[in-house]
């Protein structure tokens, strides 16, 4: 409700101001993708370019997470990527599916996803043993 | 549904030019980084939790499908970081909005002298690959079968 003030002529206008979310989740877009011009760019050029999967083999896998830079690289490459690409996917769906309900739920759906992914994903990278691969 | 259909007609109606070719191909690039990497992720993981799973996936990931799609993939990570840049440079600095139409072909440019060659060389050394086999009297097409990758195989 709109309601002009006597003293001032101001007028007072209650707005509905949309959280920090979209506002943090833009910054994240940008942040997290030059984070990925290097990690994802790199992880292509060197593991399906200058390696090419003609040739990968688990042993090629376990030798690389034998160390924990690649471990670290590749953990980094995970964090960036799911929340990048899956918020990249809400942006698009927003813009053509214009029920708030179904979309409340789908943005519950796609959390769920990242929290899933990256729990089961990270788990694996942080915990494999390279040792029953090498020899 | 009725605006993603109508997002599809305008794409070919609309002339939105440059930026809206840059705003097309970016999320088309998008989507397919994003299902191959939500595949991609979800199937390294087992190198964890089921090797000989993951050692079959590594098998079938060399059929020339997937070989293509590589490439593919390699294109629009290409194409999606180098837009990416550009769409972040120009948030940052609405001054240079000027520049919108010359920036969107400095990126297509920068994209295709890259991914001309590595697509290439891609190529061919999966071509490569295929001739070694058949060498051998095998072909890249056979599909792997899981049966050949039994549990327990790394123990």
């Amino acid at each position: 409700m709109a309601a002009i003030t006597e003293k001032t002529g101001i007028t007072r206008r209650k707005v509905h101001i949309q959280g920090n979310f979209e506002r943090r989740a833009f910054l994240f877009m940008r942040l997290s993708g030059i984070a990925l011009l290097i990690l994802a760019v790199g992880h292509m050029l060197i593991q399906h370019v200058l390696n090419s999967s003609t040739n990968l083999t688990i042993m090629f896998v376990a030798e690389q997470w034998n160390s924990w830079g690649w471990k670290l690289f590749d953990f980094l490459l995970l964090a960036f990527t799911i929340p990048h690409g899956i918020n990249g996917l809400r942006n698009i769906l927003e813009d053509y599916i214009h029920n708030k309900t179904a979309m409340k739920f789908i943005n519950l759906l796609l959390l769920i996803f990242v929290v899933a992914t990256l729990l089961w994903a990270g788990y694996a990278i942080i915990n494999f043993d390279s040792t029953p691969f090498m020899n | 549904m009725a605006s993603l259909a109508l997002t599809v007609r305008e794409a070919f109606r609309y002339r939105g030019r440059s930026g809206q070719i840059s705003w097309i191909a970016h999320r088309l690039a998008g989507l397919a980084i994003l299902g191959f990497v939500v595949i991609h992720i979800w199937d390294t993981a087992n190198a964890f939790f089921a090797p000989h799973i993951y050692a079959w996936s590594l098998a079938l990931f060399k059929h020339p499908l997937f070989a293509l799609g590589e490439i593919g993939v390699m294109g629009a990570v290409l194409y999606h970081a180098f837009n990416g840049i550009r769409i972040t440079l120009l948030d940052y600095k609405p001054e240079w909005w000027i520049h919108q139409n010359r920036s969107a072909t400095i990126v297509w440019v920068l994209f295709l002298v890259l991914f001309i060659p590595i697509s290439l060389y891609m190529f061919f050394s999966f071509m490569g690959h295929c001739s070694e086999l058949a060498a051998q009297g095998m072909s890249c097409w056979t599909i792997p079968s899981l049966s050949d990758f039994p549990p327990g195989m790394f123990d």
